[in-house]
Formats: C-alpha cells, structure tokens, sequence
C-alpha cells in the first residue's frame, strides 16, 4: 500500500478522474441542450386520446410534449377521482393541443389513468398558422374562390399561399420598407435646413415634389400589396378538430402542413433538416414563441465582428505601449494590475457604465452635434448595436492585453536585439518582428474576448438589445451598415423567450433550441480564430532554444 | 606557447596596435568607463581597433569583452541601467555624441551573436531585412544583394534553391551563415562577432572561422571568444581583458609567444579562465 501510495498511482487516478469529471460535465451539458433542442425540431406523432373524467368523455389530439409522475394521494387530495387499484403514483401527460383560440389552453395535462384510448390516427394534420400557433385536425375539405374543393388540393392551395405572402412581405420590407426609410430621411434632412434658416421655398418646393413622388409610388405599391393579401384571402381550409366542429383556416395564416402519422423515417428526417434550416432563417413570430431566430443569429455575429474590430486594434496598442514604451516601475506595475483587475469587475456593471457614458453622454453628445435636426428624437444618444459593441469591446479589453503581453514577452530577445543590430529603429523592429511573432497570441486574446463577448447578456439589456428589432443593422438603404440601430442577441432571445414568454410551454423547446444554437454559434466563431492563429502560429514558429 | 597556423606567423611582423596611423584605425575608444548602475564593468579603455584586420577579445567569463564589443554599436543602450562614459570614435566622430543616430551607427557597425537568430522569415527576407528598413524596394537589387551576400558567407550554394524556404530549416552552422550574411548584405564597415561558434559544432566553427579570413578583406572584425585557439587562429591582433581592464593589447602572435604581463601568461597558460 505504501509502495502503491509512493509509486505516484493515486495521484495520477486524482488528476485523471478531475479530467474525466470536468469532460463528462462538459459533454453532459452539450448533449442534453442538442437533444432537447434538436428533438423540437422532429415531426412527433399526433395521438387522438379519448379521455374519461367522471362520467364525461371527450376527445383530445394533440403531441406528447412531457410526461412526469405524480403522487396519486396529492391528486386524490386535490379532487381528481383516481382508482385504488393505480398504485402510488400516477403518471401524466403534458399534451400540445394547439388550436388556441378554441380552447382555453393549448397545453393540457391529461391523467394517464383518464386515458381509455391513444391512437396515432393516419390522417391527422398539423397546421402551422402565422396566427396563433399550431392546429391539429383532420382535412375536410378544401374551399378554392369560395367554390368547395377535395382535399388533394390542400397542397397546392398552401403553396399559393405562401409563396402570395411571401410576396407580399418582400414588398413591405423592400419597396416600402425603403420609401419609409426615404420619407424619414427628407423629414431630417428638412428639419436640418430649417435648424440652419436655410429652408428656402424652392427646396421645400422640390422636397415637396420628391416627397409627392415616393408618396404617389408608395400608393401604387399599397394597392398591390392589398390586391396581394385579397389575392392570399381568397382559399381556405376547412378542418375537423377534436371537438369534432368543422373551423374554416383561411390559407393565408396557414405557412405549412404535415401529416405526421403518415410520414416515413425519411420524410421526417426530411423535414427535421428543414425546420432546423427555417429555424435558422426565419424572422420570429409570435412574442418570438414561434418561427426562427434569424435577426438573433445575425445581431450576435455582427455584434461580435464589431466588438473585435474595436478591441483588438485598441488592446494591441495598449499592450505595446505597457510592454514596449512605459517605464518598468511601480506606476506600470499598478497599471497592469488595474489591467488585470478589470476582468473580474461584473459585466453589468460595464453596462452600467456604458448606458451613462456611451449612450448618454457620448450619443448624446453626437445627437446634439451632428443630428440635431431629430431631436427631441434620439438618434445615437438611445441603446444601439454600436454601444453595446463598445461595451463590450470594454469588458474584453484586459483579456487581449494580457495575452498580447505574454505574446510579446515569449519573443526571444535575440530576435529583437537581431533586428536592432542591422539598423533598424524601435519601431521598425516593432512592426517587422514583434507584432508578427505576437500575432498568434493577439489571436489567442480575441479568441478569449469573443468567446465571452458572445454570451455576454447582462450588459447588453442595457446598452442595446431589444426583444424584437424590426430591422437588422445591416439593410439595403444608404449607408447599409445601421450602427445606431437596436439589435437582437441569442443570449437574450433565450431570457426572453424562456421566462419573459406569454407562453411558458410553448417556449421552452425553442430556449433548448437557441441556447444550443448560442453554443454552434461561439464554437464557430473561435474554430473561424482558431484556424486563424494555427495558421499565424505555423508561420512565425519560434525557434526552440 | 600555443602552436600557430602558419597563416597567422606571416603576419608576425605586424605593426603594435597603439602605432596605428590614423588611416590605419577603424576605431579608437579613449577612456572608455562603463557602468551598470553602481557597478563599474569597464575600466578607462584605451584602444586601436586597426582597419581590415581581425581583432579578437578573449578574457575569462565576465571580464567584460562582450560588454565591450556591445558599446561599439551601443546594444548597451537597450539596457536602462547602463551609462557609458568616454569616446569611441569611428572615422573621427565620437559614436556617444549627442547628434549621432543609431540606427544608422548600427547599419554601419554589424554585429554577429552568440546564437543563431535568424528571423521567422524566409532566407531571402532574412538577408534583405536591412535592405527593407533602409526602404531598398528595387528587387533587382535585392536579388542582387542577396546573391553577393550569400556567397560572401558560403552559404550560396547550399541555399540558392530554396531561398524562399523558412530560415528555420537551416541548420545551426548554416543560420549563423545566413546571419552572417545578413549583417554584411548592409555592408557595415566594422563587424561584431560575439562568440559566434560558441553554440555551433566542429565542423561549422571551422566553416566559420574560415569565413571570418574571407571577411576580413572587406571589413573590419572584431571578434570576442572563449576560446584562445580560435583567437590565435584567426585573429591579427589580439586583447587580453580581465575585471574590465584591458591588461595587453598587441598582436596576436605577439600575444600568444610572449606576453608581457603576467596576468596574460597566466591566463593563457591555463592557470584561470
């Protein structure tokens, strides 16, 4: 036992099984946030369950979302009539029954001893409607400009559906989404001529015009958008749902339908990929309850990508000036260590800060100077994607001095003296040698920086993100890049949408779904660093002495 | 005392180094005191570095030669706590003046070190480093430079086909070479080897020590080494350092046949060091 305990052995076991702990927890989190995300987005089967409580009997269809077991005596208790041949516990379903506005909830606990029969009926379909959530029922029949029609329809009349509305969407968001974007503009810029008594009637004159023009096309553009909606109101579906009452769907609310009980593996695996493709590409719906996370994915990256064009110019700087120029005495010391210290300082303090500096006092600053001509409107001096980037930027920075530094410090000093010798001045050495022998470092620092950027949220709620951007910082309109503008994050849609939600059970799937696409979306952003610094690393491979 | 190769007896008749004329002398340090903050490492160094010869500084470990050879391009500027006092003039003009620029003493004083250190770059921008800082874009010239250089150092042939490859693979003889030829592609007027064999193999000391000889055709050398063959095989004139002193100072057979002080014979002899 002695010799075991001398041999090293137990120590070995000690550290091998902390290894072990931390890669299980780690692995344990990533699989149950990708199954609970990614089975969302598996087409469950739909059952018809016929229910007995009491002497009442009635139907039910809906997807199996949970089941749990709970203790028979507490139901008892509670009123439910449960039989004494059930043992202790009883087991119970959460059950999606959609069809929100029949009933009064369209999640249901049901007791699994109420249960006479559950069947996967061949048959039934699942609408998704753009308007309150999923409806489960069985196709009746199809109505087409307003004559009765069989159901082999149902797939083409959808189609048209969908595809008017999509129409009808690009025509809001492009053609009139920039006429808005137009009118507002010319509002500023007159406001702004009128601020400087340089208004004179010939400009209104030919504002006027302009303004008469894009309102005139902004017309013709309503009318068809009318006649588009006219044209997507025109079908509808009629279905049979649970209570057995025919209810008319119009087809435009209706975005898709499947029959889930009657599709193969393939088919559902088919449209598992798909989901996951619209889940990553659509706008949400909904109080975000519904659809996708698109403008999320794309504030968070774009967020990031802003972030790290900020700090690393900027911490690269400061740590040459530390490492390089200052005067190795105390007062650098304590630089350093405030350097050091500012990592630890909670992030929701950074946003404290950065609602009453940035936002504040530096947009407000920039409002009165430069856009005058909107106030009492904030135009930079309100939360934006550009303070949070600044923030952020910020918070990160003593992570990328620090790796810098080190970087730098790891440079052999025969390499430096090297270049000295040969004539070349403090500077030159600098921007030949040292900032490329450091650079896999300055990556290993952004790396370090995005990788907390990206989950960053507390800040965040203060200094720019929103629950619902109607627009993303990046568009079609002059000057393409939006910094002002309010933005989506991942981080927060998971807040929003898992404890902020109209719609608790609804919600939580898509929580998994995006927290996991939160994880995709940070493990790529560093594999993208990553393959940047190995690539740095390769080439300014350091002799070993 | 130490047996001499016979390409160093011919120059047994040489001038003393303190006879020097004035176009004869690359260098001359007049009462050359360094210090590192209290501590004094040099002591009023009086010397005539002659003009297309070989000097070489040999001493015991910390005698302060390196220390020496370092003022001669001010490296010892890079340490703060370092205070030189006294002259050393290269063609008349006081390198310690307040006007001078380093940089450009440097371009004009190369300097050679311990270990290869190449840079992370290919050999070809290793040789044109200080081409490049100097705003040299012409690559004709460039090449041309390369070329020159490379051959000066004997390293040409070895290298010619893969000038584009990563300096890295050279092997140690082969970077101090490149080195080598790095520091004489600026064509310095004095080079500064320190210790340049020191972390090198036989056969690329011999290389080397051979291309020191070449070398000395079209620049001045000075040299500090450990090693007291190597002194006597390749220097002209040799300086016997000891606690920051400069205890003799003649030419190398001179130095090596018959010293004059004792602390020389001593050192030489073996009895320290």
């Amino acid at each position: 036992m002695k010799s075991w305990f001398k041999s090293g052995s137990p120590w070995i076991w000690m550290t091998a099984g902390a290894v072990s702990l931390s890669l299980i927890s780690v692995l344990g989190l990533l699989l149950m946030i990708a199954w609970r995300g990614l089975s969302f987005f598996w087409p469950a089967d739909v059952y018809e369950f016929n229910l007995e409580q009491g002497q009442a009997t009635h139907k039910i269809i809906g997807e199996v979302y949970d089941r749990e077991e709970v203790s028979a005596k507490r139901l008892r208790e509670a009123g439910f009539t449960i039989p004494q041949s059930q043992g202790e516990n009883v087991e119970r379903l959460l059950v999606k029954t959609g069809n929100r506005e029949f009933v009064e909830l369209d999640f249901r606990w049901i007791l699994e001893t109420d249960i006479q029969s559950a069947e996967k009926r061949s048959g039934i379909a699942v609408f998704e409607r753009s308007k309150n959530g999923n409806f489960y029922g069985y196709v009746d029949h199809v109505v087409i400009d307003g004559q009765r029609a069989d159901s082999a329809k149902l797939d083409s009349v959808i189609e048209r559906a969908v595809e008017i509305n999509e129409q009808a969407l690009d025509l809001q968001n492009d053609e009139i989404g920039s006429i808005n974007y137009r009118l507002e503009k010319i509002r500023l810029e007159q406001r702004a001529l009128e601020l400087e008594n340089e208004l004179t009637d010939e400009i209104k004159a030919e504002y006027q015009a302009e303004i008469d023009g894009l309102n005139k096309s902004y017309q013709s553009y309503e009318k068809q958008l009318f006649k588009l909606r006219q044209a997507a109101d025109r079908d509808a579906v009629v279905v049979k749902d649970m209570r057995g009452e025919l209810v008319t769907i119009p087809a435009a609310q209706i975005l898709d339908v499947h029959f889930p009980n009657d599709m193969s593996v393939l088919d559902k695996t088919a449209r598992f990929f798909v989901q996951i493709g619209k889940f990553v590409s659509d706008d949400p719906r909904e109080a975000n309850t519904e659809g996708g996370v698109f403008p999320a994915i794309f504030g968070t990256v774009f967020m990031v990508i802003l972030m790290a064009v900020i700090v690393t110019p900027f911490g690269v700087i400061a740590a040459i000036y530390l490492h390089e120029y200052a005067a190795k005495n105390n007062v650098t010391k304590v630089i350093r260590i405030a350097v050091i210290n500012l990592a630890g300082v909670p992030s929701i303090v950074y946003g404290v800060f950065g609602l009453g500096f940035f936002v504040y006092m530096l947009g407000g600053s920039i409002d009165e100077l430069f856009y005058p001509e909107a106030l009492p409107n904030p135009t930079f001096g309100t939360p934006g994607v550009i303070w949070s980037a600044l923030t952020l930027a910020i918070l990160t920075l003593p992570v990328v001095i620090v790796s810098t530094e080190e970087g730098m410090s790891r440079i052999p000093s025969s390499l430096r003296q090297g270049s000295l010798a040969l004539g070349a001045t403090k500077a030159e050495t600098l921007w030949r040698i040292i900032i490329p022998m450091a650079s896999p470092a300055i990556m290993t620092g952004l790396i370090l920086a995005v990788a907390r950027a990206a989950g960053e949220v507390a800040p965040l709620m203060l200094v720019g993100v929103v629950k619902m951007a109607p627009t993303l910082p990046l568009d079609g309109n002059f000057p393409f890049i939006h910094i002002d503008r309010k933005f989506m994050h991942l981080g927060f849609h998971i807040y929003d949408v898992g404890f902020q939600s109209p719609n608790v059970e609804a919600a939580r799937p898509l929580v998994y779904a995006t927290a996991f696409l939160l994880v995709t979306v940070i493990v790529a952003l560093n594999i993208t660093a990553i393959g940047i610094r190995n690539h740095l690393r390769e080439k300014y491979k350091s002799l070993e002495h | 005392m130490i047996s001499l190769s016979p390409e160093v007896t011919k120059i047994n008749n040489a001038i003393s180094p303190n006879e020097l004329s004035a176009e004869q002398t690359a260098l001359e340090m007049r009462d050359l005191n360094l210090f590192y903050g209290e501590k004094q490492a040099l002591y009023n160094i009086d010397m005539k570095i002659p003009k297309g010869k070989v000097t070489a500084f040999i001493g015991p470990s910390g005698c302060g030669k390196s220390t020496l050879l370092r003022c001669i391009n001010r490296m010892n500027d890079l340490v703060d706590i370092c205070n030189v006092k006294g002259e050393i003039l290269l063609e008349g003009k006081n390198i310690y003046d307040k006007d001078v620029d380093v940089a450009n003493l440097r371009q004009n004083v190369g300097m050679v070190f311990q270990r290869p250190n190449p840079f992370p770059k290919s050999i070809y921008e290793n040789v044109v480093y200080g081409l490049r800082i100097q705003g040299i874009k012409d690559k004709r010239k460039l090449d041309e430079v390369v070329e020159t250089s490379l051959r000066k150092a004997a390293l040409w042939d070895e290298v010619k086909d893969r000038l584009n490859d990563s300096a890295f693979g050279l092997s140690g003889g082969q970077q101090q070479r490149l080195v080598i030829a790095r520091a004489i592609a600026i064509e310095p007027k004095v080079l500064l080897l320190d210790e340049p064999t020191s972390a090198l193999d036989p056969i690329s000391t011999l290389t080397i020590e051979e291309l020191i000889n070449d070398l000395k055709e079209s620049y001045t050398v000075v040299i500090v080494t450990h090693n007291m063959q190597q002194a006597a095989r390749v220097s002209n004139y040799a300086a016997f350092m000891f606690m920051g002193e400069l205890i003799e100072y003649s030419d190398t057979n001179q130095l090596f046949t018959t010293p004059a002080k004792k602390k020389t014979e001593d050192y030489i002899t073996g009895r320290y060091g």
